[in-house]
Parts: C-alpha cells; structure tokens; sequence
C-alpha cells in the first residue's frame, strides 16, 4: 500500500484523470473531494462490503443447518423485536 | 389474498399491508423492491425474508437485538429520510423500526451475520432500506459461532 501524507487543501492524482482532495482533516474523521470521470464508479467500501455479503446471503443455505446453529447458540427470543405486550 | 411462490414454504398467502417496500431495492439486488416476512414459530428468532418478484431469492435474518443485546443504530440522514422518520435523532428498535440482519454462509462453512448493514423497516408503514451504518465498528460477517467467549468491550 502506497502512503501518503497530505495537509487539508492538498491533493493526490490517480491515474492523470483521478484526482482526491483533502477538504478537512478533523480528529476522526476526513472530508474527501473525488473528482473522477463519469465512467468511474466512486462509492464507500461499506457498500461493495454489503452488495457482496447481500449476494453470499442469498445462495442456497441449508434451512435445518442454520437452525442447527442457531439452536446452539444463545440467541435472544424474548422478545425477538423490543417490548411488545 | 394474494399468493407468492416462496423458496422454502411452497406457494403461501399474504395480505397486501404485508409487504415490505425498499424504494431502493438491495445493494446487488436493486431490483427487488418487494419483500413479506416469513415468522415460523418453529425457526424463530430466524425469520424468512422472502422477495414477492424473485421466488427463489430468500434470505435468512435474524432481529438485530438477537444477536447483540447492546446493537446501537447509526441510520444516515439519507436512510431515515426514505424511511419517513425523525432525521435529528436515532429510530426505537421495536417500537418505530423492526431492525434485521441477514445471515450467510462464508466459503469456510461458518455462519455470520452482517451486522454493517441492517434492514431496518419502518413497523407503521413497512419501508424499509439496507441501512449501512456510519462511524460504527460492526462487521458485514459477525461470526455466529457457538461456545464462542463473550466479546468483552474496552
């Protein structure tokens, strides 16, 4: 991994065409400016983290093993969503 | 009533005020837009969330609260505006929101659920988005393991 260490108002280029600006660099938290062709998808990791796990979720999983699992487990059941009377 | 053709239950009824509608559909599955809940007593707290479009595509979830007690929603202003509620402050678990997360199987076999991105349907008028949380540092494969030691927080 290439690292870098930029002030706020200074920049990176990827490639000629991609260019990542520092807008705030706070305590936490940093403010990004992605300036990139339309053809360039820019998006938070946590997306692509969740379209691949969402597709993992959705194959075929064997509905008797998973109970098996959960059976061994302890997972709250009472009540399965907040304070229901 | 109308009926769907489930995954796992064969063809089933379900009422219209049923469904579950995700303006957004799912990352990945942007499509489907319509979902009911399948609640078996004999699978609970696992619950069936079957889509109305696609009657092979089901995912297994568990409510939030099942598998971490402590679970804190981080929903973005952009989720809780397409779920129609208060944007200043954190939607009540049971009480506004039913709040799920699915379960998949990893290429090891072991189960996890993806506590990074709930499905957080609002009760009063079941919308609902794949709200991926913010500033938080819950995974998209929390292990659900059993004999595990309790996850001690610093």
């Amino acid at each position: 991994m290439l690292v870098v260490r930029r002030r706020e108002g200074e920049s990176v280029m990827i490639g000629g065409e991609i260019e990542v600006v520092i807008l705030e660099a706070g305590p936490n938290r940093v403010k990004l400016g992605i300036m990139a062709p339309r053809e360039v998808l820019v998006f938070r990791k946590e997306l692509e983290l969740t379209r691949e796990q969402n597709r993992a979720a959705a194959t075929a999983l064997n509905v008797a093993d998973i109970t098996g699992v959960l059976n061994g487990l302890k997972l709250s059941t009472d009540p399965p969503e907040g304070d229901h009377v | 009533m109308p009926e769907c053709v489930t995954r796992y239950f064969a063809v089933m009824e379900y009422s219209e005020d049923a469904v579950i509608r995700l303006p957004n559909g799912l990352p990945g599955f942007e499509q489907e837009r319509e979902f009911v809940l399948i609640d078996q007593p004999s699978h609970r707290p696992m619950v069936f969330f079957q889509s109305l479009r696609t009657p092979h595509l089901c995912f297994l979830a568990l409510p939030v609260l099942s598998v971490d007690r402590a679970y804190r929603l981080a929903v973005t202003p952009d989720d809780l505006a397409v779920l129609q509620l208060d944007l200043s402050r954190q939607p009540k678990i049971g009480d506004e929101v039913m709040c799920l997360c699915f379960i998949a199987s990893g290429e090891d076999r072991k189960m996890s659920a993806n506590l990074l991105s709930p499905i957080v349907i609002n009760i009063a008028t079941r919308v609902a988005v794949q709200a991926i949380q913010t500033g938080c540092h819950y995974s998209h494969r929390h292990p659900l393991t059993a004999g595990e030691p309790e996850a001690v927080c610093s």
